[in-house]
């Protein structure tokens, strides 16, 4: 009996306005550009990445000599995902490490999309929670005063928690806010653990398959500390197709993962030269390319 | 005097035997029955017993009776693909396709002799159906062709065992359409339960009133008439649907929605496109009733790409490694030239163009 009405609901109830309420596609794919979206994979669904970040496109370490960034590889990941229930996701995946501190990642996650937005407005935003941890399996070094000498092994780790807040206005334009925190169990002495950040993009469509995309990560950190450092900024286009989703992106920040590009962007778009001039450049190329299986 | 015609004299026996007991019991517990109720309610009958009972042969696939736990275990694997088996859930079927995706298990026209596109869309708009791909399994027991004339062009020699066997037509669907695997032989046997479930009824054609007289008093018919009354009877309803592959419309050829029905066009949309796109339920490429899916199928509407609406209804895609779940083409008796026009005149008006 169960199983008929789920039919009926199916074959004479797909015409009705029931499959309108959701609204899709807020964004295109689980990540936006460096950090993750509200969308989730399906159930069932094993999701393949490929992410790749090159090197300096312009500045002292970019330009022609190394073909703006390309002869450089900053990060790569290679990463499956997959959906448990619609709702609910995880992933597993190796990054090379950007080596500014950590080299040789392993990063999980998991992510469950608690609300989605509704056309009738009943639900106004998708709302997701989201946790990452990172380990470097990186042989450590003898220089105590540096993170990679890893004095425990919980040394090694770093984690992250994100509420990720979406809305979709219309059909073409899509913005999202970000509060994270990362939690890292080793610093340099002048930094903090624990560390807040307020993630915001946007995801125009210009047409169903093609849009631009912004993301932005400013990290609330006492301006005494983490003077180096400086917050993830991205541009990128992407293009999506059946199974496939790529995306091409320039940002300032040059590792994967949470626990990587919000602490860890040293680079900047415009910097300050030796001679007091400003020049622009610490900014790179990289691509994700994604393929579905259901499985 | 042959075997056969043995056979089907036993059977009749045998049928009229049962009536006759049913209605001696009947008779036994109200004893008052007006005699003209006693008659016989062949419009309650099973087609195939209305026409064992007229003489005719039985079929490859027949069944004597149906069990209703079989028949349960069956509509689960119909619908879910899988079922509870010693306390455990099988195996799916398929990971990507259950059978109601493509074949839904109700009538699916008024007069069920017709293979119209035209009708079987106006009956989908009445009864607010989906309209998909695939035939209907409601009667499909009663039907003795399968894979019908082009979809030896899909499938080859596969179908060829398969064009007078419901059984080997179930394998070649669970196995080949359904990008999974063949039945076992308790699974295909339930599925065979719930088929015969939905056999068709006597009243489910549209047989005459002096038919139905003559079905009644078939015991007085003489052999050519009921001979007669066999034809009729297999003629007020589909034996094999007819599937007619076309080729991509030729740009020059087509209307682009020009002189379109855009109500049809609207309920296609909604009733065949969203039935699998809606929420990317069965595939990557979500589709709403929105401007900017419109707009991708209105600027591809000249090409010969998948994304061209008279490419991919008429061709579908493929099953591939990697990829399995494709998408059905529809042939020209599941959604005619003119429907397909309807559509893009829907499409051109969801674009705003």
């Amino acid at each position: 009996m169960k199983v008929r009405i789920v039919a009926l609901a199916i074959t004479t109830l797909l015409v009705s306005a029931g499959h309108a309420q959701e609204v899709q596609e807020t964004f295109n794919g689980t990540r936006i550009l460096n950090g993750h979206s509200t969308e989730t994979l399906k159930a069932k669904v094993l999701q393949f990445r490929i992410e790749h970040r090159f090197g300096d496109m312009a500045g002292a370490n970019g330009g022609i000599d190394n073909f703006f960034g390309f002869d450089n590889a900053a990060d790569i990941r290679f990463a499956f995902e997959y959906g448990i229930t619609d709702k609910l996701m995880v992933g597993f995946g190796r990054c090379k490490g950007t080596g500014a501190p950590y080299a040789g990642l392993l990063d999980g996650f998991v992510k469950y999309r608690l609300l989605t937005q509704t056309s009738d407005n009943r639900m106004p935003i998708n709302l997701a929670v989201l946790g990452t941890s990172s380990l470097t399996y990186a042989k450590k070094v003898d220089d105590l005063s540096l993170i990679q000498s890893y004095p425990e092994f919980a040394h090694r780790m770093a984690y992250s928690a994100q509420i990720n807040i979406s809305r979709k206005f219309g059909e073409r334009v899509s913005v999202a806010l970000m509060p994270t925190y990362v939690h890292r169990n080793l610093v340099n002495t002048d930094d903090v653990n624990g560390l807040f950040a307020l993630g915001a993009a946007f995801n125009v469509k210009i047409t169903k398959e093609f849009g631009i995309i912004g993301e932005y990560y400013p990290t609330f950190q006492d301006a005494t500390l983490r003077t180096d450092l400086s917050n993830s900024l991205s541009g990128g286009v992407e293009w999506t197709t059946h199974g496939h989703n790529f995306k091409i992106v320039l940002t300032n920040s040059r590792g994967f993962g949470e626990t990587q590009f919000i602490p860890y962007t040293y680079s900047k778009w415009i910097d300050t030269d030796a001679n007091g001039k400003k020049v622009a450049g610490q900014f790179r190329l990289g691509f994700s390319i994604t393929r579905n299986f259901k499985l | 005097m042959s075997t056969q015609t043995t056979m089907k004299q036993l059977y009749i026996f045998l049928i009229a035997v049962l009536l006759l007991s049913t209605s001696a019991i009947y008779w036994g517990e109200n004893t008052t029955v007006p005699a003209a109720k006693k008659a016989l309610d062949v419009e309650a009958m099973t087609v195939e017993d209305a026409l064992l009972m007229l003489g005719d042969d039985t079929m490859i696939h027949y069944m004597s009776n149906v069990d209703p736990k079989l028949v349960a275990v069956g509509e689960e694997l119909i619908f879910n693909g899988w079922t509870t088996r010693d306390g455990k859930k099988t195996d799916r079927i398929s990971h990507y396709f259950v059978c109601t995706d493509c074949h839904s298990v109700s009538r699916e026209f008024e007069d069920i002799s017709s293979q119209s596109p035209e009708d079987r869309l106006n009956y989908a708009k009445e009864q607010r159906m989906a309209f998909l791909p695939g035939s209907t399994f409601w009667g499909i027991y009663n039907r003795t062709s399968f894979y019908n004339k082009d979809y030896i062009k899909k499938y080859g020699d596969l179908v060829l065992n398969a064009r007078d066997s419901l059984e080997n037509a179930i394998q070649v669907c669970a196995k080949y359409c359904s990008s999974g695997r063949h039945l076992e032989d308790w699974e295909l046997e339930a599925i065979m339960h719930y088929y015969k479930s939905l056999e068709l009824k006597v009243k489910d054609l549209s047989l005459s009133e002096n038919d139905l007289k003559n079905l009644r008093k078939y015991g007085q018919l003489k052999p050519e008439e009921r001979k007669e009354l066999i034809q009729k009877m297999k003629d007020s309803y589909v034996q094999g649907y007819d599937a007619t592959f076309l080729e991509t419309m030729p740009r020059e050829e087509r209307r682009y929605g020009e002189g379109g029905d855009v109500a049809n066009g609207e309920f296609i949309y909604e009733a065949s496109c969203l039935n699998c796109h809606a929420n990317g339920r069965l595939t990557y490429l979500i589709l709403g009733k929105n401007k900017l899916d419109a707009r991708m199928f209105w600027r591809n509407r000249k090409n010969y790409k998948d994304k061209s609406l008279y490419q991919i209804v008429r061709h579908g895609t493929f099953s591939k490694p990697g990829r399995r779940q494709y998408m059905p083409l529809y042939t020209k008796e599941k959604m005619s030239d003119e429907q397909l026009n309807d559509l893009m005149a829907y499409i051109k008006k969801l674009a705003e163009k």
